[in-house]
């Protein structure tokens, strides 16, 4: 029985901490879901959107994480449930709405679930969701396992009804996709209404116009909203202690860190002397509760992931209570007994409190280790990150970057987020030079053709998935068209938000919960802003190459190239090959060709192998996706495409 | 003499702004490619030693040795290098009419070749618009379409390999002095490597300098349609101007700002008049219409005398005056780039830090210069 929609109360199943949230937000009669994909928080939509036809539910990818906050809200001030998810730094692009959201307040419950990635496993940065429940005064809750992570989530819309305010649920990598037992709760029944109610007085929350104003009032009724919530937050069944009633040591942590903490104290055998303050409401804190627990001790450790979140705010609370409970010795990152970047686990938060405590501790015997990272030096084959066989990435890149270089002026690309990241590396050429945010590439592009009039002759490219054109890329297109930025926006267009699994997005014709609905024409946006637009298939390398020669030297504002070719790994195209594709040895002159292995030393593709006994360049042909590009890469012709009959 | 490979070829030639962009170095591997008058490297190649280093004419060129591989002579006696004879001429009334540059010599030759199977092959330089692109031709009737010169410097050698590729065994070159030097590189290769000489015949043409191809289009492109140009002309002095003619008429733009345009390359060129060519052809200054014809080689000689019994050409005596003056020119010419080399430390640099932009003996150096 599908664990979503399985009404056996009391049943086990084996869960994804995203599972796990959404199983809980089904169970609190969720009815409208949005988010926008980004690792780790993806399968949380992706599990609601396969049974939102089921649960008579919306679901839907959004544009980008500002959207679907207002997707979500819309449906909270028609009453109903909703959530909406995002990776850490979604949260940014949202925060504009959700500053504003805090001050208004929602009628249904509405849950917001950022999942960060501590040590950017997924990611290029290692933001922290959690200070955007300070900053913008909303309560926040930290799930510390998979039990927790459904139990919280069902919690956090009865949470967010009681106090009329959004409520953050955060989440992290190594608590979205490691997975545990988790024992489900019943379904609701539900008969699900929406009405959106407008004509009540204008400063009553939930019968008016849900609007800011009078600023002045309701930030006031915002701040009294987290008194509330500290004082639900005092008796709350989700802040835990487990140790001795007088410890040497409180660690106090949240999230993922709770299982680092449980596991490092048990592996010292310090359970009677070490305790364990979990706290599963992290914002506002809950006074009461620290007090009591900051007497028990004079030494306290903060196991917290990513930015000392929890140990800057409890600090400065027990400076509040330092009259009554005293002096106290904080240590965490703030003194450097713990990393203050990256990702924790179980060995550094053991080091920590081996090192606290005065407890010697191997996690493995020293000649172990070294050997072991000798081994690992010496025999393991160094690996690069790099483009699959056949993605259109690696040919795209490869056309930009001959072109840039036939071009001469030290053309660049400027790029952003995606699976194209990887092209500032060897696998995409060296060819992009700045990566920030999702669009900011051609934000930058936009700036960069400006500079010109600085004698600044250089191309300025930048490079967008089809994904982040819609999410963020528009505005910055329509900047640099309509300030006649010398920019080519060039659109790698692999008919997916690949990198994260597919999801779908405008420019498809199917939405999330898997109907038709129209797709969006990148191609006409374009034009409609102005933009002389080309569509090449990356593929064809020499055509790309021509009509990209021609539209760097056309000048003349803002231009596009749509660079269209399906990822390789999307159902459509993976398993089928286009060409057979294979080395003619006869032609391959290998070590005595003067090309010294472009195909291998350069273009490397995966699927293209240096022969060690036959010198000479192979096809591995279970890697090879067929695209066919590397038959133009070699000049001696040596590699031999041929069409595959379909 | 060592030689190096395509990463010195980048570091000595390409960025140090000393290329001409001849095409000598194109179509060898798949690293070095031309595009729109400029040499682009991809990639850096990790041989050692290439055939682009050693074909390059701007790369460790040793004058001396070039010379003796194709005259059997000392480097720089005169003015305008070894010879047997200068001509005045143009083309004969059996030759293809067009509209030339000045008096049709080199395409009436060029036709005269390719009728004759004197070469397979010819390897000229065309155009389109104002960008001059290579041209393998076997045709005679075909040779005029590449008629009048293309002052922006052309990669013109790039097609010299690619008709080697493609099976031709004679073949015949018309180039600037450069791409003549590049193509006796070439063919001192050939020979050091036991391969049979690819060129049948070069013919080289006068020059002072050319021009880089994007810089002249933007000097250009403003003022005249330059699809439509129809021929590119320099008058003698003291015009001091460039004529570009064209469908809409007759543009001129003074020689102080086409001259901007100048690679810096040419500026420690040593050779007017291609003194490594079976014959060299130029204009013949106070003469519209007619060429000066310098015969270096027996096959030059053969082929001249073979193409006016033919009516292809038509030859008369040189006016002594002007074999002195371009004497006189030819020898400023090497004297002033001999003497910038070796100021820029490009001529035999000490100390082994810098690889030589040119080599010359001591000895031929204080000949050129005194
Ligand atoms: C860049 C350049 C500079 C020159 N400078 C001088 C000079 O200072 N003094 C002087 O007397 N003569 C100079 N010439 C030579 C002159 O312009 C004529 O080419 C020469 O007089 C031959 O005339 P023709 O009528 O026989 O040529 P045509 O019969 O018209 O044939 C011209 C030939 O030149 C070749 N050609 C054209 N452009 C180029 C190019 N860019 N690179 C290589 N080959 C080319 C073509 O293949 C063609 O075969 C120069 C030529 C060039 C290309
Ligand atoms: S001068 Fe000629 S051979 Fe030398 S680098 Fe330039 S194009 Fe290549
Ligand atoms: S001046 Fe010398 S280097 Fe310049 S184009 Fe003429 S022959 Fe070549």
């Amino acid at each position: 029985m599908n664990y979503l929609k399985c009404r056996k109360p009391g049943e086990e199943f084996l869960l994804m901490g995203n599972d796990a949230i959404a199983r809980g937000a089904l169970e609190a009669g969720v009815s409208v879901a949005a988010g926008y994909p980004g690792t780790p928080s993806s399968e949380i939509v992706e599990n609601l959107a396969k049974i939102a036809g089921d649960m008579e539910m919306y679901v839907e990818w959004s544009v980008n994480e500002k959207v679907a906050m207002e997707v979500a809200a819309a449906a909270s001030f028609a009453g109903l449930r909703s959530l909406c998810t995002m990776k850490q730094n979604g949260v940014n692009v949202a925060s504009d709405f959700l500053l504003h959201l805090g001050i208004s307040g929602v009628r249904g419950g509405m849950v917001v679930i950022p999942c960060d990635d501590p040590g950017a496993l997924s990611s290029i940065n290692e933001g922290e969701s959690r200070h955007f429940a300070r900053l913008l005064e909303l309560p926040l809750i930290e799930p510390g396992d998979f039990q927790e992570a459904l139990e919280m989530t069902r919690w956090a819309f009865d949470l967010s009804e009681e106090l009329r305010s959004v409520v953050m649920l955060r989440s992290v990598t190594r608590l979205s996709h490691a997975s545990g037992n988790v024992r489900i709760g019943p379904l609701p029944d539900l008969k699900r209404r929406a009405r959106f109610v407008y004509d009540g007085s204008l400063i009553d929350p939930l019968t008016g116009p849900v609007i800011t104003m009078p600023v002045a009032i309701r930030h006031k009724g915002q701040q009294e909203k987290i008194k509330r919530a500290e004082a639900i937050f005092e008796n709350s069944p989700f802040n835990t202690y487990e140790g001795p009633e007088q410890p040497e040591l409180l660690i106090i942590t949240s999230s993922a860190c709770t299982l680092y903490s449980r596991e490092a104290v048990h592996e010292l055998g310090l359970r009677d002397r070490v305790g364990i303050l979990k706290l599963g409401t992290t914002w506002p804190l809950p006074k009461r509760l620290l007090k009591k627990h900051l007497s028990t001790t004079g030494r306290i450790l903060f196991v917290e992931e990513v930015l000392p979140f929890l140990e800057e705010n409890i600090k400065a609370a027990a400076a509040d209570m330092m009259g009554e409970i005293g002096l106290r010795e904080f240590h965490g990152k703030v003194d450097g007994t713990l990393p203050g970047s990256g990702e924790l686990n179980p060995d550094l938060v053991i080091e920590a409190i081996a090192k606290l405590t005065g407890t010697v501790y191997h996690a493995v015997p020293e000649e172990y280790a070294r050997k072991g990272q000798i081994l690992s030096f010496t025999t393991a084959p160094g690996r690069d990150l790099t483009f699959c066989p056949g993605c259109p990435h690696r040919a795209s890149f490869w056309d930009i970057h001959n072109v840039l270089e036939l071009d001469g002026r030290q053309g660049f690309v400027c790029g952003d987020i995606g699976c194209y990241t990887m092209a500032i590396l060897p696998c995409g050429f060296s060819t992009l030079k700045t990566s920030h945010s999702m669009g900011s590439g051609s934000g930058l592009a936009s700036g960069f053709g400006q500079l010109g009039r600085f004698g600044m002759d250089q191309p300025v490219l930048s490079v967008s998935g089809d994904s982040t054109f819609f999410h963020a890329v528009i505005p910055a297109m329509v900047n640099a068209a309509h300030h006649k930025s010398d920019i080519i926006l060039v659109l790698l267009d692999n008919a997916g938000t690949a990198m994260t699994g597919f999801q779908s997005h405008p420019g498809l014709a199917v939405n999330a919960q898997g109907d038709p609905v129209p797709a969006v024409d990148i191609e006409a946006i374009c034009r409609a802003l102005g933009a002389h637009v080309e569509t090449s298939d990356p593929f064809d390398v020499e055509g790309t190459e021509k009509k990209f020669l021609e539209l760097i030297e056309g000048g003349g504002g803002a231009r596009v190239m749509i660079l269209r070719q399906t990822c390789a790994l999307s159902p459509e195209r993976k398993g089928k090959k286009r060409y057979e594709v294979r080395v003619d040895e006869e032609k391959c002159l290998g070590d005595s060709c003067g090309c010294d292995r472009i195909c291998t030393r350069i273009f490397r593709c995966p699927a293209l192998v240096w022969d060690k006994e036959k010198r000479k360049a192979r096809i591995d042909e279970v890697l090879c996706a067929g695209c066919g590009v590397c038959a133009s890469v070699c000049r001696n012709n040596a590699i031999v495409k041929e069409e595959v009959a379909r | 003499m060592k030689n190096y490979g395509s990463v010195q070829l980048k570091e000595d030639v390409l960025d140090r702004g000393l290329c001409i962009g001849c095409g000598a170095c194109i179509s060898l591997c798949p690293y070095l490619r031309t595009h729109r008058g400029r040499t682009a490297m991809l990639f850096p190649c990790t041989q050692e030693s290439g055939r682009c280093y050693a074909f390059c004419p701007k790369a460790g060129v040793d004058l001396d040795a070039v010379s003796g591989f194709i005259h059997g002579r000392p480097y720089g006696e005169s003015g305008v290098g070894p010879h047997l004879s200068v001509h005045a001429s143009r083309a004969g009334d059996r030759a293809p009419g067009s509209v030339f540059q000045s008096g049709g010599t080199v395409s009436a030759l060029v036709a005269f070749m390719l009728e004759r199977g004197i070469i397979d092959a010819a390897i000229l330089t065309g155009r389109t618009g104002l960008l001059p692109e290579p041209r393998i031709v076997t045709d005679p009737g075909e040779v005029a379409s590449c008629a009048t010169s293309k002052y922006a410097a052309a990669p013109t050698l790039s097609a010299l390999q690619e008709a080697r590729d493609a099976g031709f065994r004679k073949i015949g070159l018309v180039g600037t002095p450069c791409q003549i030097l590049a193509s006796a590189q070439i063919r001192m290769h050939a020979e050091s490597e036991g391969l049979p000489d690819p060129i049948a015949m070069t013919i080289g043409l006068f020059c002072t300098w050319a021009l880089d191809f994007r810089k002249l289009e933007s000097i250009l492109k403003e003022r005249t349609d330059i699809a439509a140009i129809d021929k590119i002309d320099i008058p003698p002095p003291p015009a001091e101007v460039m004529e570009i003619y064209g469908k809409g008429g007759t543009l001129t733009v003074p020689l102080g700002e086409i001259r901007t345009a100048i690679p810096a390359a040419c500026a420690y060129c040593t050779d007017m008049t291609a003194e490594f060519a079976d014959v060299s052809v130029g204009m013949l200054e106070g003469t519209p219409g007619m060429n000066t014809l310098i015969v270096r080689t027996s096959r030059g000689d053969a082929l001249v005398r073979d193409a006016a019994a033919g009516g292809f050409l038509k030859t008369e005596p040189c006016p002594a005056g002007a074999i002195q003056e371009l004497e006189g020119a030819a020898e400023q010419k090497r004297k002033r780039a001999t003497a910038k080399a070796s100021e820029d430390g490009l001529m035999n640099p000490a100390g082994g830090e810098r690889r030589p932009h040119i080599r010359l003996a001591a000895e031929t150096q204080a000949r050129i210069l005194s």
